[in-house]
């Protein structure tokens, strides 16, 4: 199975395990609200430090589609 | 490369219903925000040892960041941004591998100097179970600019405990490498780049929330880099790359644990497995302390030669970021806040080592190690 199907496969199996999660009503996600829970707490740290790994390493990507290049090297 | 408003706009959109929302709708931040960050970021000398011509100074680079997310209306938000780089330094130009001696490094000549500027921006509308954003950004140097844009939607689901993300963008850019005719470059060339990405974001439980997703990037046009002899490198790159990120709130610790996974492939050949861990400690009401730890391993990519080929068309490489090599690095930053500012400091110190290669393979003389620090407000308002 070539490297593209594995990581779909992957993506999948671990959408299924989601299925068995606790309720959380409304009144409960106060926590999940905070700044240092977000999925990017600080965004314009997070910018740079991407772009400072795109130019450094072989690997980019990842939750977005990608964004500009640039001439780094 | 994640542009800032599309991750400011994403942040903001993903702050999950707190108590003083709908149940149901999605919204808007509440507040404007404007944030500033000036970074200084210097790689180390190269090994000396190593260097068989030029400067064993590496580059270095400050960076100003500017930006504003604010909402407009009930149902929309706004993002504008902008950065500028000033750059000065040597970086590799080629390697030589010569009998009975280890490969050696030639640096680059003149200390280069160079700008970047950027300038991007984003837009959000809101609706009862989801938005969708439009972001474009444009950056320019002295030999490339690169104009990029974007499409993104969300949807929540199962009473706002899931949301499926999904996206598209595009890059197009434009070479125009320095001295191209006194070192025989190209005078121009371009180079395309599309990409799409899906993600599921599921809460766990009222202290913790995964989100797993998948990319693909293909790239196509002039890839090869135009200041480094003899490299030559396919003219298409597709790249995949699954991301799971985990967000756990430990109330005993008055903590937050990240913890942030990355497996990359593309069709250069290269693998690599990225782990990143912070933990974001609240220190009272106003101090945050975070500390963390990121490790990355990469594969050599086929076409890579630690010494250089000099063998004209084929297609080859000694880019040392195509070679095997690992790095694992240690950030911290710590916060305070001030009526409505927030003021940050952090710094990270990265070192490159080939005993970290993901399977072994080629690799190269030339990594770098370096040290950033930036400095931080934002303001709310």
């Amino acid at each position: 199975m070539r490297a593209g199907g594995k990581l779909l496969l992957l993506m999948l199996a671990c959408s299924t395990l989601l299925t068995a999660c606790t309720p959380v009503a409304a009144w409960e996600r106060g926590t999940l609200a905070k700044p240092e829970m977000a999925l990017e707490s600080d965004p314009l740290a997070a910018t740079l430090q991407n772009h400072v790994y795109f130019s450094k390493e072989a690997s980019s990507g990842g939750n977005s589609a990608s964004g500009g290049g640039c001439g780094c090297n | 490369m994640k542009s800032s408003t599309l991750l400011a706009l994403t942040a903001s959109a993903l702050a999950l219903p707190g108590l003083s929302q709908s149940a149901k709708a999605d919204a808007p931040p509440a507040t404007t925000t404007l944030a500033y960050r000036v970074s200084d970021y210097q790689e180390d000398a190269i090994d000396k040892a190593k260097v068989l011509v030029g400067s064993a100074d590496r580059y270095g680079i400050s960076v100003q960041q500017l930006q504003l997310v604010t909402p407009v209306g009930d149902n929309y938000s706004l993002s504008l941004g902008g950065s500028r780089e000033s750059m000065s330094g040597a970086s590799p130009w080629y390697t030589l591998s010569l009998p009975g001696s280890a490969t050696k490094v030639i640096m680059s000549g003149a200390t280069i100097r160079e700008e970047r500027n950027e300038v991007n921006a984003a837009g959000r509308r809101y609706f009862d179970n989801g938005s969708i954003s439009v972001n474009a950004a444009y950056s320019k140097e002295h030999d490339y600019q690169s104009l990029s844009g974007g499409l993104e939607a969300e949807r929540h689901f199962n009473d706002n405990l899931t949301t499926l993300t999904g996206g598209a963008g595009f890059s197009s850019d434009e070479l125009n490498p320095t001295d191209a005719s006194k070192f025989n470059r190209i005078q121009a060339a371009s180079k395309q780049s599309r990409s799409v990405f899906i993600a599921v974001t599921q809460i766990l439980n009222s202290n913790s929330l995964v989100q797993s997703g998948l990319s693909y990037a293909h790239m196509s046009g002039f890839l090869n880099d135009p200041y480094k002899l003899f490299d030559k490198r396919p003219d298409t790159r597709s790249q995949w790359a699954w991301t799971t990120a985990w967000r756990q709130f430990v109330p005993a610790a008055n903590a937050a644990l990240h913890a942030d996974y990355r497996f990359y492939h593309d069709s250069f050949g290269i693998d690599s497995h990225t782990l990143q861990l912070e933990w974001y400690q609240n220190l009272g009401n106003k101090w945050q302390v975070v500390p963390g730890v990121r490790v990355y391993r990469q594969s050599a990519a086929g076409f890579f030669h630690s010494g250089s080929v000099f063998t004209p068309g084929i297609t080859t490489s000694s880019d040392y970021r195509l070679s095997a090599y690992g790095a694992i690095s240690g950030t911290v930053k710590l916060q305070v806040e001030i009526d409505k500012f927030t003021v940050s400091v952090s710094g990270e110190r990265y070192l490159s080592r080939t005993g970290l290669a993901l399977r072994g393979g080629e690799t190269s003389p030339a990594l770098v190690n370096f040290t950033r620090l930036s400095l931080g407000v934002d303001y709310r308002f």
